[in-house]
């Protein structure tokens, strides 16, 4: 429930804005916290050239519209499982989901979705009351499968545009989109679920949904139509020597048009030359 | 003269028109085009036309009507009271070009020329004399651009009538010496009431002739120059003395 964002009066905090660490770049990113915790968000910014907001009686200066949007916390504890998981112990969570450099990162387990999904990318074992748990890359797998088939049936319900050649998915198409398959969809929700995983989980997802890997786009270009040099010696299909007579001289027009005409006439003292128009100028301020 | 709807809201273009008399509906007549207001960074910019049966050209005369700019500004009123108190012979027809639509078109994405402006509104108000029926013959343009080429447009545009571009047309033919003190009665009208959309208190009216090499017209653009927005509608944006004034003042903006 998005109204836990600003309902403050359940818990005796505020909303807040904090940095962590982005599971796809691993550089800071900025999230927010509702209240209590409860729930995260990821905060995302419209940013687009020669935009401005007039905001009351103000102009802001950039045009960018931030978007806070729930999301599965999952996402940024998963790395820090990963991390510990090398070592291929049973480990309390409390002691795996921290982040020096960002010390919010243990918040996230205050989240209400967090420990009850922690099962889905980790074995568990239960020790009296104390809870373990170990990174496992195939339960780990089998749940960005399920995200992946999610976002399809979504890309589905939105009418997006998903399929090789699609340059922008504002760009409406004529084209029917019962003509893409379902491999499209797939390619195209892998690419949206990598942007919140690390490179190495979103080549193993590839290979999971078993999508071949693409080839670069230049070897998937048609063969270059530039025609090939051979070694024969060229033969002319017709008689071109007859332009090589003196008589056949290109003789310049002497007849201006209007223009030149006009132009002829003017009064050129004091006029700059036409290479002054073309020195380096100074770069304005954007 | 009453300026009707352009008093009201004076963002927006505006056609005024006399009624055409029934004579011009059944002889051939001949119609003068003119403009008013092409030069000044200030106001709008007022296209006119008259006409009168080729028959009536000599009363015309009689009427003295001589080009608008040797006259005193109580004399073109009187002059125009006379056009448009000759309704038996004698129409007009004016079309107001807003400032604000003058920098619009300059300035939009597809830049849209003053020449062309003036133009096409030349030509959308003869085609308003035809569709009411007009028996146009002759018609007489003061020119814009190249007199030979504008004549050509118009000829073609309007085959079955003698079109003549001339310069200096207001002062060699009476009819357009009659169209331009209709346009120039226009615009000094448009601009002494000048309606401000824009809330700025009491308005000081002390901005010269509007023309940009006026020293007052300079002074007042400068006045009013706000660092986000500009100016008032009433100025011409398209002018580079708005833009070189807007670009050293004024907080940069990026299309």
């Amino acid at each position: 429930s998005t109204d836990s964002v600003i309902d403050t009066q359940k818990h005796d905090c505020d909303p807040a804005f904090v940095r962590l660490r982005n599971p796809c770049t691993d550089a800071a990113s900025l999230y927010m916290l509702s209240s209590g915790d409860v729930e995260l968000f990821e905060v995302k910014a419209f940013e687009e050239d020669f935009h401005s907001w007039f905001v009351g009686q103000t102009v802001q200066r950039d045009g960018r519209l931030l978007f806070v949007t729930p999301m599965d916390p999952l996402y940024l504890i998963l790395p820090c499982l990963i991390k510990s998981g090398i070592e291929g112990k049973f480990q309390p969570v409390d002691q795996v989901v921290m982040d020096e450099e960002f010390p919010a990162c243990s918040r996230l387990l205050s989240c209400s979705r967090s420990l009850a999904s922690l099962h889905h990318v980790a074995e568990e074992k239960e020790v009296g009351t104390l809870k373990f748990h170990r990174y496992s890359q195939e339960k780990t797998m089998n749940w960005l499968k399920k995200k992946v088939e999610r976002t399809v049936i979504t890309l589905k319900k939105r009418n997006i545009c998903v399929g090789q050649g699609v340059k922008s998915t504002t760009y409406v198409r004529v084209k029917p989109q019962s003509d893409y398959q379902e491999e499209d969809y797939l390619r195209y929700a892998h690419g949206l679920i990598s942007e919140y995983i690390s490179e190495d989980l979103s080549k193993a997802l590839l290979r999971h949904l078993e999508l071949p890997e693409l080839t670069s786009p230049k070897e998937t270009e048609p063969p270059s139509k530039k025609r090939k040099l051979s070694d024969k010696p060229v033969e002319a299909g017709e008689d071109y020597t007859k332009f090589n007579s003196a008589d056949f001289v290109r003789k310049p027009s002497k007849k201006m048009t209007a223009a030149q005409k006009s132009l002829a006439k003017v009064d050129k003292t004091g006029m700059k030359p036409m290479s002054s128009f073309f020195s380096p100028k100074v770069k304005a301020e954007k | 003269m009453e300026l009707g709807p352009f008093e009201t809201d004076n963002a927006v273009n505006c056609r005024l028109t006399s009624q055409i008399p029934d004579v011009c509906q059944t002889e051939d007549c001949c119609l003068g085009i003119d403009e008013a207001g092409r030069g000044p960074v200030l106001g709008p910019m007022v296209y006119g036309i008259c006409f009168c049966p080729i028959s009536k050209k000599d009363k015309l005369k009689e009427l003295k009507v001589a080009d608008s700019k040797t006259l005193t500004e109580t004399e073109r009123e009187n002059l125009f009271e006379k056009l448009d108190g000759a309704k038996s012979y004698i129409g007009w027809a004016l079309q107001i070009l807003s400032p604000n639509t003058i920098s619009t078109s300059m300035l939009q994405r597809t830049k849209y020329n003053l020449n062309s402006l003036s133009h096409d509104t030349a030509i959308g108000l003869v085609q308003y004399a035809l569709d009411r029926g007009v028996q146009l013959k002759e018609v007489f343009v003061d020119t814009v651009g190249p007199a030979d080429r504008y004549e050509d447009k118009l000829s073609k545009l309007f085959p079955g009538i003698k079109v003549t571009v001339r310069p200096k047309a207001d002062s060699l033919f009476p009819i357009v010496s009659a169209a331009s003190i209709c346009a120039k009665v226009a615009r000094d009208c448009a601009v002494k009431g000048w309606n401000f959309a824009e809330d700025l208190g009491e308005v000081d009216t002390n901005y010269g002739s509007g023309y940009p090499n006026d020293p007052k017209t300079k002074a007042w653009l400068l006045k009013y120059l706000d660092p986000v927005f500009g100016y008032p509608q009433f100025v011409r944006f398209s002018w580079s003395t708005a833009q070189t004034l807007m670009d050293s003042k004024g907080v940069t903006v990026h299309w």
